[in-house]
């Protein structure tokens, strides 16, 4: 997308820039909690997980201070067209990445019970799926940044390898609980956890699809392909 | 004011506005109690209030409300007519403007007034600019070929105009008219700059022109506006007061008028619901 020109009154540029900037950030800002909440589980360190949850607060008062400059821009700007858009996609984005700390957030809080048990094999498999999850939500953020709807599209049909490894760790824990049911209380956690980290996928494609409203001024109306079967009535552990 | 619902804003609640920082900033001009006659009709009813200084103050309302009258009384224009009286204290830099005493010509030179309608004089655009500076000063040639510059650079017109300065002022668009009248203001180094309706006659892009040409100009000039377009005062202004009927019903940081005013006739005028 190339640049938009300039606006005769500069003041309505700076804001506009502000509030990407803002958005931005805040991206940035739950990217690393999640980083940090999986760093945790992996050393086990109770005290750290604390601070990771109570980080989740400059990121709740980022989404407010972004709605309160949304409101102010419609308000004093009346914004039109292209930033119209652009401010109703950063109030929406700024949601989903408020939900994104409030996983990652929610991922250090169970570390806590989970350091407390004898740790159990399918913990690395939680770490490479909060890496994708990591990497997409980066993805998406660039896309957001450079207004590249086509990134944004390419980080909303790749959520399906997200899924992919959600329902494989899922199908393997299914397996480490019926093997021994002391697994039951780690595995039981490491499935929420999962299911939060799978969820701040979901929230990626959101924001891309965000990213495709601003960019074309239309709603993304392709059809994704979801593959998270863990619903599914089918769903069994491997025999 | 026949409705008792719409109580004005207590002096004290004016007095409270301050800078969009949340730092006090200081008044260049305090209105105290101000009441305004036309032959007898009492325009305006009681106004206090504090204009901060370098910082750029709206004043909307309906047709009717007084916004205009209290423009103008700022530089004390109602003068030229008789049988108007006002009543009050318009203190500008701790002196009252509305004393007798106060020289009318120092006066005008300290608050510079731009009208709704360009008007500019029927001469070549260099002289609109020197017209006024050499009625308050002697300048050789040189100094005042620079102080036109720096006003016509001032007002944003200078690399429209730089090459046909002598070139008669009627021939510049309308916009560009205005801004030769802004350019004609602040080349007598006023402190305050009064708009009355700058805009109202131009087309969009002009407009938006003349608005930045405020946010600029407010790093150097005390600036009030009076507006009939409401989403103007929500773009350049950093603080709003909402007249009615001769009352200031409300007056506070523009953000906060236009996203939770206190008053609810205020809400209803800038919603479009009475007026």
């Amino acid at each position: 997308m190339s640049t938009p020109r300039e606006h005769i009154i500069k003041s309505y540029d700076d804001e506009l820039t502000r509030l990407t900037g803002e958005i931005v950030r805040m991206g940035e800002l739950a990217v690393t909690q999640l980083e940090a909440a999986i760093d945790v589980i992996e050393r086990r360190d109770e005290r750290a997980a604390q601070r990771v949850v109570i980080n989740d607060d400059a990121i709740d008062h980022m989404e407010q201070e972004i709605s309160h400059d949304v409101v102010r821009l419609l308000a004093l700007r009346a914004p039109i067209a292209g930033d119209l858009r652009n401010v109703f996609a950063a109030l929406r984005i700024a949601a989903d990445i408020e939900r994104i700390g409030d996983y990652a957030a929610n991922v250090a809080k169970r570390s806590i019970p989970l350091s407390m048990v004898a740790p159990v094999t399918p913990t690395r498999s939680l770490g490479h799926l909060a890496e994708l999850a990591a990497a997409e939500v980066r993805s998406v953020l660039k896309a957001y940044q450079e207004r590249d709807a086509e990134a944004a599209y390419k980080v909303w049909k790749d959520d399906a390898d997200l899924d992919d490894a959600y329902t494989a760790l899922f199908r393997q824990l299914l397996t480490y609980m019926m093997e021994d049911p002391r697994n039951i209380t780690p595995c039981t956690h490491l499935l929420f956890m999962a299911k939060n980290i799978e969820r701040i996928g979901d929230h990626a494609t959101n924001i891309a699809e965000n990213v495709w409203f601003l960019v074309h001024g239309e709603p993304l109306t392709k059809q994704r392909v979801k593959r998270d079967l863990t619903s599914s009535p089918d769903m069994e552990p491997p025999v | 004011m026949t409705d008792p619902a719409f109580s004005p804003a207590p002096a004290a609640e004016a007095a409270m506005v301050h800078a969009g920082n949340g730092t006090p900033a200081p008044a260049k001009i305090t209105v105290r109690d101000l009441n305004f006659f036309y032959n007898g009709f009492h325009a305006l009813k009681g106004i206090s209030m504090d204009i901060p200084e370098k910082q750029v103050t709206a004043i909307i309302g309906p047709s009717g409300c007084g916004k205009s009258t209290l423009l103008r009384i700022f530089n004390r224009i109602y003068n030229i007519y008789p049988k108007l009286e006002a009543k009050g204290e318009i203190v500008l830099d701790g002196e009252n403007i509305l004393d007798p005493k106060y020289s009318l010509n120092r006066l005008r030179s300290k608050v510079g007034m731009v009208f709704q309608k360009p008007v500019p004089f029927p001469m070549t655009i260099f002289e609109n600019v020197a017209y006024g500076i050499r009625h308050h000063e002697r300048l050789g040639r040189a100094e005042m070929e620079n102080r036109v510059e720096q006003a016509l650079r001032s007002a944003a017109l200078w690399d429209e105009v730089k090459d046909k300065l002598k070139q008669n002022a009627l021939g510049l668009s309308g916009g560009q008219q205005q801004r030769l009248c802004i350019a004609r203001g602040i080349a007598l180094k006023p402190e305050v700059l009064l708009l009355d309706e700058p805009t109202s006659a131009l087309d969009p892009i002009a407009t938006s022109r003349i608005e930045q040409l405020v946010e600029e100009l407010k790093a150097d000039f005390t600036i009030v506006i009076v507006t009939h377009n409401m989403q103007q005062a929500a773009r350049c202004s950093d603080q709003t007061a909402f007249m009615y009927l001769g009352e200031l019903i409300e007056f506070d940081k523009t953000e906060k008028i236009f996203t939770k005013p206190n008053k609810k006739q205020t809400e209803d005028y800038i919603t479009g619901r009475f007026g």
